[in-house]
């Protein structure tokens, strides 16, 4: 079963189909900047908005409330801010890879977005591409934004930044084995790597079977339910890998001063900003697709479930900020290579047999 | 349509608007550089040293081990992938499984010997340790 995805409806919508490659290339540009544009607009609510409120409600404050209904117009008026001040480069810098890494880590973070499934939005399927690696791809891209980091504090040549991305390069390298390794073990379960196939093996209308059915209504096999062990594994390594409470030391404020981003300003920590929350939304987009059933959900449209699913791993490293105190380097190393990975190879293992010994 | 062409496509979207950004930034800042504020931050005081320094040696030990586990994981991709399908084909659960039972076997006492050898331990400060 082989939907349109959102480039190939805008290339047969507007003719631009029948220009062969060409054609076919700036319809994919079109849906591309729509879907970028969505997740950049999520981000700059999240970003100047969202995270002040949130926070502010855990720490019983009002926050962002003067401009406009609920300080909504904080986000403009913060993007205007933020890119009209001077952008400083100090003398000692690496040039050009301290110019170039807040485009790596925002490029990487919006670009893993190609794969991600996120529903039908007016009947139209909102997924760029669906390769039949997709899987593979995305984690693939998501682990590009490690680079971006690495240049960020090695170029900047700042003691700070240096500490930064040291320990941002072995937090992300300890938890992308168990990450890598719990979404195989559901690939164990869909058998493909392809987005689509695994979302329509966790719904009932893409050919499923119920889990459970309560009151005659089917409880969905969303891998979350069948693998709940795998689920909460990976959402761990998830929080770890997008570098947010309690394993934000890669950052941590009161050690490091803001650790590889000390020496950016102006638009070169937009960006920076920028990709970090991209890639919060994008491990959210990840962990709903593998464990969540993607976009699907009764009643409302795909693309408004894959929102609220995305928005909840959000509000989920926001409650962990507020609640959750920051693991030391060596806590996080032996969480990392003594429990996770050696726990992801057990539900590897578990999870091959148990489905050996069902099928 | 091939889906990397839509792939590419956004590999371009995902560049241009970084850039775009930069643009409009170049436009609307301002510029005053002066030799003070573009000396390296370390807390106001005047930098000493280079930045060049040594680092705890554990940082290269786990990037060494994550080089081995990572190419293990491209490995087991394809595994998990045929897995299921082999299994409903009539394959023997042991013709399926006990290779990457090895496979796997041979990893973990790879990381047992380096978990022995303290190369997942973090190697503390001698000098902090002594005025403990």
């Amino acid at each position: 079963m082989a939907t349109q995805t959102l480039p190939e409806f805008i290339s047969e919508i507007t003719g631009l189909g029948s220009f062969g490659v060409a054609g076919e290339f700036v319809a994919a540009i079109v849906g591309a900047g729509i879907i970028g544009t969505i997740m950049l607009t999520y981000t700059g609510i999240a970003g100047p908005w969202a995270k002040r409120k949130i926070t502010a409600a855990f720490t019983d404050r009002y926050a962002a409330n003067r401009m406009g209904p609920f300080g909504l117009l904080t986000i403009p008026a913060d993007a205007l801010r933020l890119l009209s001040k001077e952008l400083i480069i100090p003398e000692r810098v690496d040039r050009p890879a301290f110019d170039l890494a807040p485009l790596v880590v925002a490029g990487s973070a919006l670009f893993a977005f190609a794969v991600i499934p996120m529903g039908s939005l007016f009947g139209i399927n909102m997924q760029i591409a669906d390769p039949e690696a997709g899987l593979a791809y995305a984690f693939a891209v998501a682990s590009i934004a490690t680079l971006g980091l690495t240049m960020a504090g090695y170029a900047s040549a700042n003691k700070f930044s240096f500490m930064g991305s040291l320990r941002a390069i072995a937090q992300n390298i300890a938890y992308e084995i168990p990450l890598v390794l719990t979404g195989a073990s559901v690939v164990i379960f869909a058998g493909s790597l392809q987005m689509s196939e695994i979302v329509a093996a966790q719904t009932i209308s893409g050919g499923a079977e119920p889990l459970f059915s309560i009151a005659g209504l089917g409880i969905p096999p969303w891998f979350a339910f069948v693998n709940p062990f795998a689920f909460v594994l990976f959402t761990i390594a998830n929080i770890a890998e997008v570098g947010r409470n309690p394993f934000d030391i890669p950052e941590a404020p009161t050690e490091i001063v803001a650790g590889y981003q000390t020496e950016y300003s102006s638009v070169y920590f937009v960006l920076i900003y920028l990709g970090e929350f991209l890639h919060i939304f994008l491990g959210g987009a990840i962990a709903a697709t593998l464990f969540l059933g993607g976009p699907a959900g009764p009643v409302l449209p795909g693309f408004v479930w894959f929102t609220i699913k995305i928005w909840g791993f959000f509000l989920l490293t926001q409650w962990a900020r507020s609640a959750v105190p920051r693991v030391r380097i060596d806590q996080l190393i032996e969480i990392g290579w003594k429990g996770m990975l050696v726990l992801s190879f057990a539900n590897l293992l578990l999870t091959a047999v148990i489905v050996g010994v069902i099928a | 349509m091939n889906p990397w062409i839509a792939v590419g496509a956004l590999g371009v979207v995902s560049v241009v608007i970084p850039l775009s950004m930069m643009l409009v930034s170049s436009l609307l800042r301002p510029s005053v550089p002066e030799d003070s504020k573009r000396t390296t931050y370390e807390s106001g005081e005047v930098p000493t040293g280079g930045t060049r320094i040594r680092f705890n040696i554990q940082y290269y030990m786990v990037a060494l081990l994550f080089v081995v586990f990572d190419i293990e994981t491209v490995l087991i991709f394809p595994w998990t992938v045929i897995y299921r399908s082999a299994l409903e084909d009539g394959v023997g659960l042991v013709t399926v499984l006990a290779p990457m039972l090895i496979f796997i076997g041979v990893l973990v006492v790879g990381l047992a010997w380096a978990w022995h050898n303290g190369a997942v331990q973090w190697s503390r400060d001698p000098q902090a340790s002594e005025t403990q």
